[in-house]
């Protein structure tokens, strides 16, 4: 029995204190549910007010700036005497201006005066007049018509009394009937016009002042003036601090959205710099303008390259699509640049923006505006990339073959099936019930003969291609079925071992070798190689002249030669500073002369190199070339060059040999070989088969039984959007989530777990992802070799990798352009591939190769291959193919350039396809946006007269053109500087000379053509010299003459003027003719 | 479901099947002669002929000398010139290069096809016979007689039209025409006055006048046939004919007007 | 690699895994709140039991007690600021999870992209964690329709009167171990392993042990046969070639009867101790069918094999006891 509890706990129990408490904490909560919504989840409101401070205090500064310049520009003279005349004008006008007011205004006292009674009268009679009008005219309404007319005439009659103002304020009383008024009226109209139009005149002089004036200050001081600052100041003073949004929603997009909403970017919620209501293009805002160099929390800078909205429009493309991140969030800068697991594209960093490009450029080989990505697209080529990892678009010449070959094969069949059928059709047609049938099907019948006939043309034109794409195709790597003529045995197994030891600068990545499998891989190469037939014997040649040759001729635009510091020349060839050390003397001669010649051709349907005997068979001359390409076995296309990019400079024999002779003298002396016995070891060769394939050699190499060996490497077109699990981070897992570089440095970005990680990591050293994994057996290992590229080369490529994504942008956004522009884009490849932007300057400001070197500077600059920035508009086309065919415009005298001859650099000869020759004229033509098909100009032939001054131009002191240009004279030519005047008939577009010869600075900065030789005056070009009394009145436009004086040009008539015989001019242009 | 339902049911459905059968069977009984593609042959025993002439009512128009200075080989060809062959008379306006021949009447018949040719020449830039006739599925043989290069260009409506080039001394060009056309023309794009007319027959009752205008139909067996006369210039005429067994219908004469 | 308190830390912050978090402090809190009430009513049960005066004029559910208590309260106040407090303090909840928790969105779903670990949402964890031990058959299907039809059998097999609409332990032990050994033992701490334990490829990972999406493990799980060497060689003299049967086949399948059988004796055996065990419990069992007893029995066999084949399984690496071309178990 438990005593009795005093009171109730549940009724004397008091809950204030804990209900206190908890209501206290939940206002808590309330409270931070408050601050979060408005400043926490908002963290962009804290930087428009940041912004708006500091910005508008920039403004500020600038106004002040501005106004005292504006001051410093009052206070000039030429502002001075413009504002004295302004003035003075305005002294002049003012009092007339006055006058006529005066008077103005009277005739509009008058007019007001007058037009009340006017209206109403003319409205009074009006009325009348129609009324008699409508009566009818016969003997019943006689009489109405009569008072009708009666009551006209009176109304005319009567007169209103006006006070009429005059001169001086006064008025009179003036009484006007119906036809005074009238006239009244209209004759005040014309005063008023009268006045106006004089007030006009009188005001023109003023208007033409201001005029200059706003001219000088617009050039004086360029830029927003202080009102237009200070409208923007007012603006960002009162900019409400809200959120900005692009949104656009084009149907069926998928910018980087969910569920097809379409782009909705809001980054300029921060990036406040980057709406142009506050910042418009005309100012750029750096960190350092608005006094933030320090912070590193500042996304207020404009972007640094405005020219990019000319064609990306902000309102259109928004920021995310090229940068990435996700342009919605708001919430933390975290988010909103999308660096966190889920977001499937987050921001690029700033040494890969330039990936953002390639999303939307990938079918470009130069995009403008994009040097990293240029220039990875260039090293993903030449460092040999694209041997073993197919990029879709990327060199494809080879599959674009097999693709045509494909179609042609079906459209055979088709044409044979239509064959079947027509006899059928026919015999209907004989067996038909009637008539009508009968007709149908004979109908039928004749049709498909014709769409055979259709077929036909196709199947032509395809098979024209596939010679084209064969001849494309090309090969990083040299051939090494004529490894045993070029080659020393014991130079192999060194260089498949120590790569960069022998070239530091190679292009060939270093493999993981053991050297069992350097002997192997040397042993199966050797054995592969052509065995015969033996090359010709050549005699030494020349070194110093060689080298001469060699230092002037561009090889350096390719090749480099001299190492380390001392290394010049291009990289897309490798350097040349050992090849004594490795080759064989006979072969390098025949190299030289022309890299094309094959020891014997390939054929890819047979599978085997083509012998005489083949040619003997069919008892055929063992003649391949280009114009020989066809298979004497099968009819199918021959691979009958080197599958090699270096061109033939059609040079003598001599030179070659003495070329040569310089190569060989180039050998480190130090240098020692073992010898190589083991490549002759038959037993290897089984196993160096296996290495081969296994490293995927034959991707850059032309290796016997492996031509048509596939690329062993991953298909790279998507690299950038593979989930992140894909990538392999194999052990290095962790380490890449903590932010571990392999090297064990903390990595500057924090965690590299995402694909820019994995690319520079991989690129840096392919190996690295082997690290602490048990791999006994060599070929359980990752097999990419390790690229020779350096730090920025790496970060170039990531970025190509990055951008190379199934992009996520509707069709409408990518460039894929089907006018000129399309034209550029195809030939951009070309261009790149036959690296023509090593010698020839072709985008504006791009700088090339021989630029950089030494013999090429300061005066010796004039002896740069042309630019060819307006090569379109320049020359005609028609020409321009024969020249890109055959350079030297000759067949008998090839061992010179063509245009050029007196240049020691020269165009040599790329034996391009006819496509390719076909995209690059159209390439020429489309970057000067020249019309296809190309029109020629008419020319007016010359008068006897014109052709007088024309001669007198030509032949003037003032215009010394024959000191230049060369005219195919020998010992004329041997300090000429300038294409001989013989080729203009062909080759230029008058056009185009016609501003050459007037303007040629602004054609081409620091030409050595002079300006200056033609001045305009009222509208024609005059020649800025001495002329013959009879130019005087010679009313035409002499540039213009003499453009066409020099299209008709004859040899003798040069020779004549040029004092000389004309014999080598003849030569000159009789090849021309060709 | 009772019994008595179940023995309906199988009855009915029993009558159904017969009934079907039994109309299938009719309907083929009737489909017999149409659906059959034997034709009746001739009986040489009872045949007849047709025979008349046919004549030009009025002036045969005028023609100068075809103009054959194009090509010098047919002018060197023949002295003296040629008439364009498209009105040829005999004296009494006879009319020549006329097909006569049975329009309709012998459908009912099957005909061997002729097995020997049908000549086309081209002799003196000209074609001779100017007007071939000939049977369906007959061969016409084009040979060309001439020093110079001719082409045959027949442009038919109903038949397969063709052109073929001929050198001098190549072999015949042959080919057979497969549906029945009165008349194909004929013509050689090298020589622009060269013209004739190919016939292309359903049966072999037909004919071709000659200068005097005359032409015979043998072995028509008895019946009523529509005979039609063909001109190339005057277009063609008909008039129905009945003959009885063996009889040799003569008289039946066409008359053509000149200018119509 | 042990230590990975980061690690752990991920996975306990982790949005989906808040509520089972909660539900380590929560479950246990109320299975002691529920005691705490029951243990009171039972001491009550006692004394009114053991003083009938007492109970005559005892009102009030609630131990201890006065006579000069009123007989009822107003729900206002003293019912409603009970309410209102709780409603206070769950909307502080809500909100502070609201506040610090954004909903977990992922990435959109990719068809070739499997996420690793893959987890069902965490009241399935359970059933998913059972996959590991029993075939998908039994785990997917049986296990689940069992627990349902279970769950719905229970107030048709319950013969025990007391107990309704009050706490009480004594009166309805049964019940309530049923309960913690059924809903709490296995149901929650599946779950929690699940959750806490499965890393990448659904292997055991301890607290605090890094996941490694690239980590290999090596366990023969055998089935009881093969630890038995069950081969069937023997078995093939007496099987009649003309039924054309694997004898190894269906030596296993005869074999693992026997374990079945065992196991169900054992376990039968002991619920029936169980039962047996006070007069109290003899007295509620006596009163039910045999049709009641036998679905009982069956019930509780089952729920107690989870256990023992997880037992099995963890420590012994048995895969199968019984396997049949069929189901195995």
């Amino acid at each position: 029995m438990p005593e009795l509890q005093p009171d109730d706990p549940i009724k004397s129990r008091s809950y204030a204190n804990v209900i206190l408490i908890a209501i206290f904490i939940l206002l808590l909560c309330v409270s931070w549910s408050f601050y979060q919504e408005f400043i926490g989840l908002r963290p962009w409101r804290s930087y428009q007010s940041r912004f708006a401070t500091s910005y508008s205090a920039y403004l500020q500064k600038q106004v002040r700036d501005r106004q005292a310049q504006e001051k410093t520009v009052e206070s000039s003279a030429d502002y001075q005497k413009l504002s004295a005349a302004l003035q003075q004008a305005e002294a002049t006008a003012t009092p007339q201006d006055q006058q006529i007011k005066v008077q103005s205004d009277l005739v509009d006292a008058q007019r007001a005066a007058i037009l009340h009674a006017f209206q109403e009268d003319r409205s009074r009679v009006g009325s009348l007049i129609y009324d008699y009008e409508t009566i009818p005219n016969d003997a019943a309404n006689r009489s109405d018509k009569q008072s009708g007319l009666k009551a006209v005439q009176e109304a005319e009659k009567k007169t209103y009394s006006i006070d009429w103002p005059e001169e001086g304020g006064k008025t009179v009383t003036k009484t006007f009937n119906y036809d005074q008024l009238n006239n009244t009226f209209n004759q005040l109209l014309d005063e008023k016009a009268q006045l106006t139009a004089k007030q006009g005149d009188i005001d023109k002089p003023v208007k033409d002042a201001q005029t200059a004036m706003a001219a000088l200050i617009a050039n004086k001081l360029p830029g927003l003036d202080a009102d237009q600052l200070n409208g923007l100041l007012k603006s960002v003073r009162d900019m409400d601090v809200s959120l900005i949004q692009i949104n656009v929603n084009p149907p069926g997009t998928q910018i980087n959205d969910i569920g097809g909403v379409g782009l909705t970017d809001r980054c300029q919620s921060c990036h406040v710099g980057m709406e142009p209501k506050y910042v418009p293009a005309a100012l750029t805002l750096t960190k350092a303008d608005l006094g933030l160099q320090k912070s590193t929390d500042a996304p207020f800078t404009s972007h640094p390259d405005q020219d990019l909205f000319n064609w990306h429009p902000l309102d259109q493309f928004g920021c995310s699509p090229c940068h990435g991140g996700n342009g919605r969030a708001l919430d933390s800068v975290e988010l909103a640049h999308g660096r966190y697991e889920h977001w499937v594209w987050p921001l690029y960093y700033p040494e890969n923006y330039q990936a953002g490009c390639q999303q939307c450029h990938s079918a470009d080989a130069w995009t403008e505006h994009a040097p990293v990505l240029n220039e990875a697209k260039v090293l993903y080529r030449d460092r040999g990339c694209i041997g073993c990892h197919n990029y879709a678009g990327f060199d494809n010449q080879g599959e674009q073959l097999q693709e045509t070959i494909r179609e042609i094969a079906s459209l055979e069949k088709e044409k044979a099936d239509d064959n079947q059928q027509i006899p059928l059709l026919n015999k209907q047609g004989d067996q038909a019930p009637d008539n009508a049938t009968a007709q149908r099907l004979y109908a039928q019948a004749t049709n498909l003969t014709v769409s055979v006939s259709k077929i036909d043309g196709r199947v032509q034109q395809l098979d024209e291609l596939s010679h084209s794409l064969q001849q494309e195709v090309k090969r990083v790597g040299p051939d090494l079925k004529e490894v045993r003529m070029k080659l020393n045995p014991e130079w192999i197994p060194y260089w498949l071992g120590h790569t960069w030891n022998f070239d530091p600068t190679a292009q060939m990545p270093q493999f993981r070798l053991q050297p069992d499998e350097v002997q192997a891989i040397s042993a199966f190469i050797w054995q592969q190689g052509l065995k015969g037939p033996a090359l010709d014997k050549q005699t030494p040649g020349d070194a110093a002249h060689g080298k001469e040759l060699f230092n002037s001729l561009g090889c350096l635009a390719c090749h480099s030669i001299g190492e380390g510091s001392q290394k010049i020349g291009g990289d897309i060839a490798d350097n040349l500073s050992r090849e004594g050390e490795k080759a064989n003397y006979n072969y390098i001669v025949r190299w030289i002369h022309n890299p094309r010649v094959r020891t014997e051709p390939y054929c890819p349907f047979e599978h085997k190199d083509i012998g005489p005997e083949d040619y003997a068979k069919h008892n055929l001359p063992y003649v391949f070339d280009a114009d020989h390409s066809k298979c004497p076995n099968d009819g199918h296309e021959l691979v009958v060059q080197q599958q090699t990019i270096m061109p033939d400079f059609r040079l003598s024999w001599q030179e070659a040999r003495d070329i040569a002779s310089f190569l060989m003298t180039q050998k480190d002396a130090s240098a020692r070989y073992e010898p190589a016995s083991f490549v002759n070891n038959a037993k290897l060769y089984d196993k160096g088969r296996t290495l081969v394939e296994h490293y995927g050699c034959a991707g850059c190499h032309e290796i016997s039984g492996l031509e048509d060996a596939s690329k062993i490497g991953t298909d790279l077109t998507q690299e950038g959007s593979k989930p992140i699990g894909r990538f392999d981070f194999a052990l290095l897992y962790t380490k890449a989530q903590e932010g571990v570089l392999p090297d064990g440095q903390k990595s500057r970005a924090g965690g590299w777990y995402d694909p820019k990680g994995f690319f520079d990591a991989k690129l840096a050293d392919p190996a690295v992802f082997d690290e602490g994994k048990y791999k006994p057996d060599p070929l359980d290992r990752l097999r990419m070799p390790k690229p020779n590229v350096t730090p920025e080369q790496i970060n170039a490529l990531t970025s190509f990798l990055l951008g190379s994504t199934q992009s996520t942008l509707p069709p409408s956004y990518q460039y894929a352009p089907t006018d000129q522009r399309k034209a550029i884009q195809e030939g951009w490849w070309i261009v790149t591939k036959y690296n023509c932007i090593g010698c020839h300057q072709i985008d504006i400001g791009q700088k090339t190769v021989l630029m950089g070197l030494p013999q090429y500077q300061g005066d010796n600059a004039i002896n740069l291959p042309p630019v060819l920035t307006s090569e379109g508009a320049r020359v005609n086309p028609e020409w321009l193919k024969g020249f890109l065919a055959n350079p030297a415009l000759s067949t008998t005298d090839t061992d010179r350039d063509g245009v050029r001859s007196y240049l020691k650099v020269r165009m040599p000869t790329f034996f391009l396809s006819d496509d390719e020759i076909r995209k690059l004229v159209l390439f020429f033509g489309a970057l000067s946006s020249q019309q296809q098909p190309f029109i020629p100009e008419k020319l007016a032939p010359l008068t006897d007269t014109e052709r007088a001054l024309a001669r007198g131009i030509f032949t003037s002191p003032a215009a010394p053109c024959l000191k230049c240009h060369a005219t195919g004279n020998a010992n004329h030519d041997k300090n000429a500087t300038a294409p001989n005047f013989l080729l203009a008939g062909q080759r230029l577009r008058a056009p185009w000379t016609e501003r050459w010869i007037t303007e040629p600075a602004t054609i081409i900065p620091g030409t050595a053509m002079p300006s200056g030789l033609f001045v305009q005056q009222n509208g024609r070009w005059v020649f800025n010299g001495a002329l013959p009394a009879a130019a005087k009145n010679y009313a035409g436009d002499e540039a213009n003459l003499l453009v066409r004086y020099l299209m008709e040009l004859t040899p003798q008539e040069q020779a004549a003027l040029a004092g000389s015989t004309p014999s080598a001019a003849k030569s000159g242009s009789s090849s021309v003719k060709k | 479901m009772n019994r008595k339902a179940v023995c309906w049911i199988g009855a009915i459905a029993f009558a159904a099947f017969v009934g079907g059968c039994s109309s299938n069977s009719s309907n083929t009984g009737q489909e017999q002669p149409a659906a059959s593609s034997a034709k009746k042959t001739v009986d040489m025993s009872t045949v007849g002929s047709v025979s008349g002439t046919i004549k030009l009512d009025g002036a045969a128009p005028k023609y100068k000398a075809i103009n054959m200075s194009a090509d010098p080989y047919c002018v060197k060809a023949n002295h003296g010139g040629v008439m364009p062959q498209e009105v040829v008379t005999g004296d009494g306006g006879t009319l020549a290069n006329v097909v006569v021949y049975v329009k309709s009447g012998a459908e009912d018949y099957s005909f061997p096809t002729p097995t020997d040719s049908v000549t086309l020449d081209q002799k003196g830039c000209m074609y001779t016979p100017h007007v071939v006739a000939l049977m369906v599925g007959q061969q016409l043989s084009v040979v060309n007689s001439d020093d110079t290069t001719h082409n045959i260009h027949p442009t038919p409506t109903d038949n397969r039209e063709w052109n073929k080039s001929q050198p001098p001394k190549a072999p015949a060009i042959t080919d057979t025409f497969a549906r029945p056309e009165v008349a194909i023309p004929v013509k050689c794009n090298v020589h622009p006055w060269m013209k004739s007319y190919i016939a292309v027959m359903a049966n072999p009752f037909y004919a071709v006048t000659d200068k005097d205008g005359k032409f015979e139909l043998k072995n028509l067996p008895p019946g009523t046939y529509t005979i039609e006369a063909w001109q190339e210039k005057y277009g063609t005429q008909d008039q129905s004919v009945t003959i009885g067994a063996k009889e040799a219908k003569s008289g039946v004469d066409f008359t053509f007007k000149a200018g119509s | 690699m042990f230590g990975d308190w980061h690690q752990l830390w991920v996975i306990i912050s982790t949005p989906d895994n808040i509520p089972i978090v909660a539900m380590l402090g929560l479950v246990p809190f109320f299975t002691w709140f529920a005691f705490h009430n029951m243990l009171a009513n039972d001491r009550l049960i006692a004394q009114l039991e053991a003083d009938p005066e007492l109970a005559r004029t005892h009102h009030r559910t609630t131990y201890p007690y006065s006579s000069r208590w009123e007989r009822e309260l107003h729900t206002n106040p003293f019912l409603m600021r009970k309410e209102l407090l709780a409603a206070i303090i769950i909307t502080i909840i809500l909100m502070v999870w609201a506040l610090t928790l954004n909903a977990p969105l992922e990435e959109p779903a990719n068809a070739s992209v499997t996420m690793n670990p893959a987890k069902a949402p965490w009241y399935f964890l359970g059933l998913q964690e059972m996959l590991e031990y029993f075939d998908p058959w039994i785990a997917g299907v049986i296990v689940p329709t069992l627990i349902i039809v279970g769950l719905m059998a229970i107030p048709y097999i319950d013969a025990n009167p007391l107990g309704n609409g009050y706490y009480t332990y004594h009166q309805r032990r049964h019940a309530v171990w049923t309960f913690l050994i059924g809903f709490e033992a296995i149901w929650l701490v599946l779950v929690c392993i699940g959750t806490f334990i499965r890393g990448p490829g659904f292997m055991w990972y301890w607290p605090t042990q890094t996941w490694d999406p690239d980590r290999v493990e090596f366990n023969v799980n055998r089935n009881l046969d093969q630890i038995f060497g069950v081969d069937g060689h023997w078995f093939s003299h007496i099987l009649p070639a003309s039924w054309h049967l694997d004898p190894a086949i269906v030596a296993r399948a005869l074999f693992g009867i026997i374990p079945m059988l065992v196991y169900g004796v054992l376990a039968a055996l002991f619920i029936h101790w169980i039962c047996k065990r006070t007069a109290y419990s003899r007295k509620i069992y006596s009163k039910m069918s045999i049709l009641q007893t036998v679905t009982m029995y069956i019930f509780l066999i089952t729920m107690l094999f989870v256990p023992v084949t997880i037992f099995l399984r963890l420590v012994f690496r048995i895969k199968y006891i019984w396997e049949t071309p069929w189901f195995s178990i």
